[in-house]
């Protein structure tokens, strides 16, 4: 099991990579397909499979949506990919940051080494994320009311940003 | 703008730093921080126009990624010490995480790139919002997490009062200067924070009104240049002749305001046997005083009997309040003998 989640760790850093190395937007969201599967995973394996769920569903299946939509209104004739030498050396520069930091937390967990620990399972009563969400409605009325409130904050923002038709990099579609 | 967006957005702003003053879970602090960024981004690309735009994206990208910092920091010292309470000690990584993204929050040196942009791209009133309001709530958490990390709290005061000094000195337009200054004055309150929070508040009470009522005055004249200041003597002469007191105010001279903080500062820190960092701190507020003095010079040591530098404008009876900027001129200049009661009432 350990390794399974060495690997998806892995996989999750390299995704990473593949997003901050700056390639076409269209790659990047790729990586980003990457990232946020790869950490499902690696939330199911915690116990967390309600909230890997929320996330695959909101995240990946209507935020990136949203994001791949208004990707493709800016779509340009040669997108830069990880085989670009501009895009090459960012990887090779992060791929080396991250040899650096592991060498940097090689050694001992009492600094902060993070080795995948999965102990609380045992001593919890209730799952974490769905117990979470349930207390949220309940017992959290104020935090359900400003969440919901920055929601819609956020929402108004965006509209106030966009305001008029076409201006800048704004388009009407 | 249309006044129904303008006043959500604005309760929106206060509700975003009231929440981060009255949490006690590192989530809610978060919350509050991300309210209030996202509350300000309209108002600062209110006007449409490609410089505007330009510092709300650049106001924004700094700012997200440093709430995105926090959040790691609040979540790695959650794993490690299993608290997610504000007025527990952290963990020395999550909390040095911490420190640099306030840092980065508020423009503190060396992450202070942002805000000379940032200040200049936009209106003097979103400039005042940017410089006063939204610097509350980082530092309200910023004297919370301490103390932490001695040696990167010094590093970033001084670097801050001195980058806030040298970077100040080339600027010829007015937002820039006041971008610099804002970095200066944290510094100082940095530096006395990891010792005597109240201390740091005292700095940052005294701060706000001076740099509100610099903002109000520059406001007032409609220039956002020191050129433009030397026509002030033709709008408003009794202006004229108080800026100087309140520039000179943020530069920390005394008889003025200003000098109560620094005074105060560098008391704290002969108490606390670091003289050298008093010092160097002391003479990079030098570097600061001579751009204000610069301002003040073109502004009012320029007018008559010198030979007149601009032809008399016309002088239109203004509809906008003055109360506010009489008030906090007053407060800029001249709280220096209420030292004591000041002191008196931050120890509550």
């Amino acid at each position: 099991m350990a390794y399974i989640m060495l690997t998806l760790l892995i996989g999750m850093v390299l995704g990473v990579i593949s997003v901050a190395s700056n390639p076409s937007p269209y790659f990047a969201a790729l990586g980003l397909v990457l990232v946020a599967g790869v950490g499902c995973v690696v939330l199911m394996g915690h116990g967390g499979s309600f909230l890997s769920l929320v996330l695959f569903l909101i995240y990946l299946g209507g935020m990136l949506v949203v994001f791949a939509y208004c990707v493709a209104l800016a779509a340009e004739p040669y997108p830069e990919a990880w085989g670009e030498w501009s895009v090459l050396g960012s990887v090779l520069g992060y791929l080396l940051l991250v040899v650096g930091a592991g060498s940097w937390f090689w050694g001992g967990w009492y600094e902060g080494m993070w080795v995948p620990v999965d102990e609380l399972i045992e001593f919890s009563v209730v799952a974490a994320d769905s117990g979470g969400v349930a207390l949220m409605y309940s017992l959290g009325g104020g935090l359900l009311v400003v969440s919901a409130w920055v929601l819609l904050l956020t929402l108004l923002v965006v509209l106030e940003l966009t305001r008029g038709l076409a201006r800048g990099a704004l388009r009407a579609v | 703008m249309n006044p129904f967006i303008l006043s959500i957005l604005l309760l929106s702003l206060g509700l975003g730093t009231t929440l981060t003053f009255a949490s006690s879970h590192w989530l809610l602090a978060w919350m509050g921080l991300e309210i209030s960024t996202l509350a300000i981004i309209p108002l600062m690309s209110q006007h449409h126009h490609p410089r505007a735009v330009e510092a709300t994206t650049k106001y924004f990208i700094t700012q997200a990624a440093a709430a995105a910092l926090i959040l790691f920091a609040s979540t790695t010292n959650a794993w490690i010490t299993g608290q997610w309470d504000i007025n527990f000690d952290l963990h020395f990584f999550p909390a040095s995480m911490l420190t640099m993204a306030l840092a980065l929050k508020m423009g503190l040196a060396p992450v202070h790139f942002w805000l000379p942009e940032v200040l200049q791209g936009l209106d003097l009133t979103t400039g005042l919002i940017l410089s006063t309001w939204q610097k509350l709530a980082p530092f309200i958490l910023m004297c919370q997490i301490m103390p932490v990390n001695s040696s990167l709290i010094t590093f970033l005061g001084v670097t801050s009062t001195l980058v806030g000094g040298w970077g100040g000195l080339n600027q010829t337009q007015l937002r820039k200067i006041l971008a610099y200054s804002s970095i200066a004055h944290l510094g100082w309150m940095i530096l006395v924070m990891q010792f005597n929070q109240q201390l740091a508040l005292l700095a940052l009470i005294i701060y706000i009104p001076m740099t509100f009522s610099t903002f109000m005055i520059f406001k007032t004249n409609s220039s956002t240049t020191v050129n433009t200041l030397a026509a002030s003597w033709a709008k408003t002469p009794a202006l004229t002749a108080i800026t100087p007191m309140i520039l000179l105010s943020l530069g920390g001279l005394p008889p003025l305001s200003g000098f109560m903080p620094k005074w105060m500062i560098l008391q704290e820190l002969t108490k606390q046997d670091i003289p050298l960092t008093a010092s160097i701190a002391a003479l990079s507020a030098l570097l600061s005083l001579y751009f204000y003095l610069r301002v003040s010079y073109a502004m009012t040591l320029t007018i008559s009997p010198n030979n007149l530098n601009a032809t008399t404008p016309w002088r239109l009876q203004t509809t906008a309040s003055t109360l506010p900027l009489a008030i906090s001129a007053t407060i800029s200049a001249m709280l220096l003998p209420l030292a004591p009661a000041t002191l008196a009432l931050l120890s509550l």
